[in-house]
């Protein structure tokens, strides 16, 4: 029973992480109809970026949170006008901006092989390795602080699309674009925005999950296929159905490693099988949002 | 008359949300059927239940005595019932030809010559056999709106769903499009069910009209008739508040 | 003889020509480096087609093809090494192994259109290699498989790959060419407009996925004979499957013979370039996508066509179907 309530928390806890790393993926689709596969690359610049603050200047991880999510936001915008914008939209830019975002990924791995090594780096804060007791159960603290950083996040998130003209903005393009330019909203504003605000989110994602696991160039591989299990799962715009969708995944994920000689290697799989499952059984996603074409 | 396409007790919800609720309704062979009713009445949905696009949640379709209740699109599609577009949906990256030809050989199975035929006749009885080597993109609407037709015809169908297809074109392609359909009826008996907002043309071309509002059929009959009858007229201008 | 409507004979006395070239071409010169490089350029020019039937003509572009490559690769040589099957043999039943794991994976999957497809290939690919790495029985785990040495075999394999790259080109060509293929267009252009009109989707992408698999399959049968030693990390390998993207694109994806052009400049790159700065290959591929993708997205075909001012909207890098 202990156990039970163990494997329940961390799931919970590591929901948190899924969600936000899902959610800047979710949204660019969203809005712009391109899957953003360099949704990878900046998972692991924000791990690197976490790492090097804190390695080289003493910054802790938590506190580099707001500089590199916004340095992260301006590089998205910058991605978008330079890049995204030239391709075509639509249908035909589909696959065209999937393998452009795929060679900046590539580009960026490369970057981070060249400056950091191939090898496995961690962030070693003071307290990471504290725990305390939660219901009878031991719990890190820096998971705990992941998880607080991550719900703070998402219900930043869910005020700025709802309550803001920003959001709601963003959620009329998303619906029509061809109206929106017809009243006056400056679309290709708002698709800058949105491509900065995912690519932000998967940055801040990227260090939390620093905090957590050791990472090296190749982190953001595996995180981008859970982003996306999330969103077939959970379907698009709602911080609600990320949310339930980031616990399915995180409960697939934990409970079997209680199972006595299950392979741990198999774990990355599971993601993949539940993807799987969820098709065959609810094409239209867990909640019945248009994910599939 | 013998019965060409029938529906019986057609629904589909959505949720809480019953977008067509126990439709029925029948195509005698040869006829052509006008399904009107305001924006949002179900029209579409009727018609992909139809074309085997979208399941039902209850209810039957036949083609004739065979039921088709659930097949999927393309079973639908070679059985006999070919649906086309509101919105057309020609494959861009085939010409106007190869867009007839998909459709034809998938009727006229596995004969390569025989398809060609099929296709190119279709393309030639809606007017765009001079421009069967241009790819879609060089037509007008009216052009597209044609293609969608011809390639609708190259499945050789019994019943054709027509979605639209004269809204939208101005009025001189509208009076060669509704030519277009009396001919497909007559000179390839095909029966047809057609939505179509224009009135005008509803009542030239239709010799039945049933008429969806909110998911409900709500009256059936000739144009004449249907266009006197009170409760379409709410239906269509707006109901005083009744609760 | 008549030939059927959609083989052009230009195309095939061409293709005839060209194989009987390279055919006889090794009994005139002695230069092994240029038989190994050229050796190397079939076999990725017929997986570099077998991925452009799935990434080109349906439009669903796969970054784990590699699960096939070595899954075929693996069966092949235990078939060799366990079964004692003959070489060719061994490759047809890697070859049909890896189509039937392609169905498995792939017939669910392939309701996703576009990019959601291809990030579920990437998680394929994943999930294959670290299942891969960790099932000794299949394929020795990390030490990997040693296959029974013959001499003379890797010399004589030239032939083999020849064949394997001039029988991917034909199927390219009739796969193209047929009805069978202009269905896939009309699949890749609008799913949902191609099945009312007939077009039995599911059944046609499941073969073509098949296909694609199968040959990828015996691609790494015969890369297992050829190096007579294989290994889970190298075989099933993200780069590989990003290899196969990279000759599509570089070539021109959706293209009848694109791909396998786009194969001949990567292996030379490959060879000449990448040799030289193996730390920066991740990055020049990269690059290379970037650029081709932004000012060129049909690649050699599209620079080759531009050039003979001819446009062919039969070859749009059309992606997501019926979207917007």
């Amino acid at each position: 029973m202990e156990r039970f309530l163990e494997l329940v928390i961390a799931s919970v806890l590591l929901a948190g992480l899924y969600a936000t790393m899902a959610y800047g993926l979710g949204l660019i689709y969203g809005v712009l109809r391109i899957v953003n596969l360099n949704h990878g690359g900046m998972i692991m610049a924000g791990a690197y970026a976490g790492w090097y603050l804190h390695s080289e200047f003493g910054i802790d991880p938590y506190l580099a949170l707001l500089p590199v999510g916004t340095v992260a936001f301006l590089v998205g915008m910058g991605m978008y006008r330079l890049l995204v914008h030239r391709l075509p939209r639509g249908a035909a830019g589909g696959v065209q901006s999937l393998l452009l975002l795929f060679g900046v990924w590539l580009v960026m791995r490369n970057i981070a092989y060249l400056l950091f090594t191939g090898n496995d780096q961690t962030v070693h804060t003071t307290y990471a390795t504290r725990a305390i007791t939660l219901a009878g159960a031991q719990v890190s603290v820096n998971r705990l602080a992941v998880f607080g950083v991550a719900l703070a996040t998402l219900g930043i998130l869910h005020i700025l699309l709802t309550k803001t003209y920003f959001g709601k903005a963003l959620r009329a393009v998303a619906q029509n674009p061809e109206s929106c330019t017809l009243q006056g909203i400056r679309v290709d504003r708002i698709y800058a925005l949105t491509f900065g605000l995912g690519t932000a989110l998967a940055s801040v994602a990227g260090l939390l999950g620093a905090t957590l696991f050791p990472f090296n160039p190749s982190f953001g591989a595996a995180e981008l296929l859970k982003s996306f299990v999330v969103v077939v799962l959970g379907g698009l715009g709602s911080v609600a159905g990320t949310a339930i969708a980031a616990l399915i995944l995180a409960a697939v994920e934990v409970f079997p490693t209680a199972i006595p000689g299950f392979p741990t290697y198999l774990t990355a799989a599971l993601g993949f099988v539940l993807l799987v499952l969820v098709l065959v059984l609810r094409p239209g996603g867990l909640f019945g949002q248009r994910v599939l074409g | 008359m013998a019965i060409a396409l029938r529906a019986q007790g057609l629904s589909k919800r959505f949720g809480g949300l019953k977008a067509v609720d126990e439709v029925t309704l029948q195509l005698a062979e040869g006829q052509i059927l006008g399904l009107i009713g305001p924006n949002g009445a179900g029209k579409s949905t009727c018609f992909s239940m139809l074309a085997g696009s979208t399941p039902p949640t209850a209810g039957r379709v036949f083609l004739g005595e065979t039921e088709i209740t659930g097949l999927p699109a393309f079973r639908a599609a070679r059985a006999g019932v070919v649906r086309t577009h509101q919105i057309v949906r020609p494959f861009a990256n085939l010409t106007l030809f190869e867009n007839a030809l998909v459709a034809a050989v998938q009727c006229a199975g596995r004969d390569h010559a025989g398809a060609r035929a099929l296709a190119l006749e279709a393309l030639d009885f809606a007017g765009l056999s001079a421009r069967q080597h241009q790819y879609p993109a060089g037509l007008t609407l009216a052009g597209r709106k044609r293609l969608e037709m011809a390639r609708a015809l190259a499945c050789n169908p019994r019943v054709l769903l027509l979605d639209e297809v004269i809204a939208g074109v101005n009025p001189a392609e509208a009076q060669e499009m509704a030519t277009l359909i009396l001919r497909i009826r007559d000179e390839r008996k095909v029966s047809i069910i057609m939505t179509e907002h224009v009135m005008a043309a509803v009542m030239r071309l239709c010799e039945q009209v049933v008429v969806l509002d909110a998911g409900k059929l709500i009256a059936s009959g000739v144009p004449r008739e249907i266009v006197q009858n009170p409760e379409v007229i709410s239906a269509y201008l707006g109901k005083k508040h009744e609760h | 003889m008549s030939l059927p409507p959609w083989i052009s004979r230009r195309a095939l006395i061409g293709l005839g020509a060209a194989c009987a070239v390279l055919a006889v071409g090794p009994l005139l010169h002695d230069n092994l480096y240029l038989h190994n490089l050229l050796t190397l350029t079939f076999i990725g020019i017929a997986a570099a087609l077998a991925w452009n039937w799935l990434g080109g003509y349906l439009g669903q572009v796969s970054f784990g093809h590699a699960a096939m490559f070595g899954l075929g690769g693996f069966v092949a040589a235990r078939g060799e090494i366990s079964l004692h099957l003959p070489m060719v043999f061994a490759w047809i039943f890697g070859g049909l192994v890896a189509g039937a794991y392609a169905l498995l994976w792939g017939h669910p999957t392939l309701r996703l259109r576009g990019p959601y497809f291809s990030i579920a290939t990437i998680g394929v690919g994943e999930a294959t290699r670290l299942v891969g790495t960790y099932w000794d029985w299949l394929t020795g785990g990390s030490s990997g498989l040693s296959l029974p040495m013959h001499p003379n075999l890797k010399y004589t394999l030239y032939w083999y790959g020849l064949a394997l790259a001039a029988l991917a080109l034909a199927a390219s060509y009739a796969l193209r060419r047929s009805s069978l293929g202009l269905s896939l267009l009309a699949i890749k252009s609008d799913v949902d407009a191609a099945s009312d009109v007939g077009v039995g989707a599911v059944r046609l992408q499941d073969l073509v996925l098949f296909l694609s698999g199968a040959m990828m399959g015996v691609c790494g049968g015969f890369y297992a004979s050829y190096f007579s030693y294989i290994e889970p990390g190298d075989m099933f390998g993200f780069d590989r499957s990003i290899s196969w993207v990279l000759m599509g694109v570089i070539g021109g994806i959706g293209t009848i013979a694109g791909p396998a052009l786009g194969a001949v400049i990567f292996v030379l790159l490959r060879q000449y370039l990448i040799a030289s700065y193996p730390q920066l290959y991740l990055g020049l591929y990269g690059i290379l996508l970037v650029l081709v993708i932004l000012f060129e997205p049909l690649g050699l075909t599209g620079i080759a066509l531009r050039l003979f001012h001819r446009v062919r909207p039969d070859l749009s890098v059309t992606g997501v179907a019926g979207e917007d």
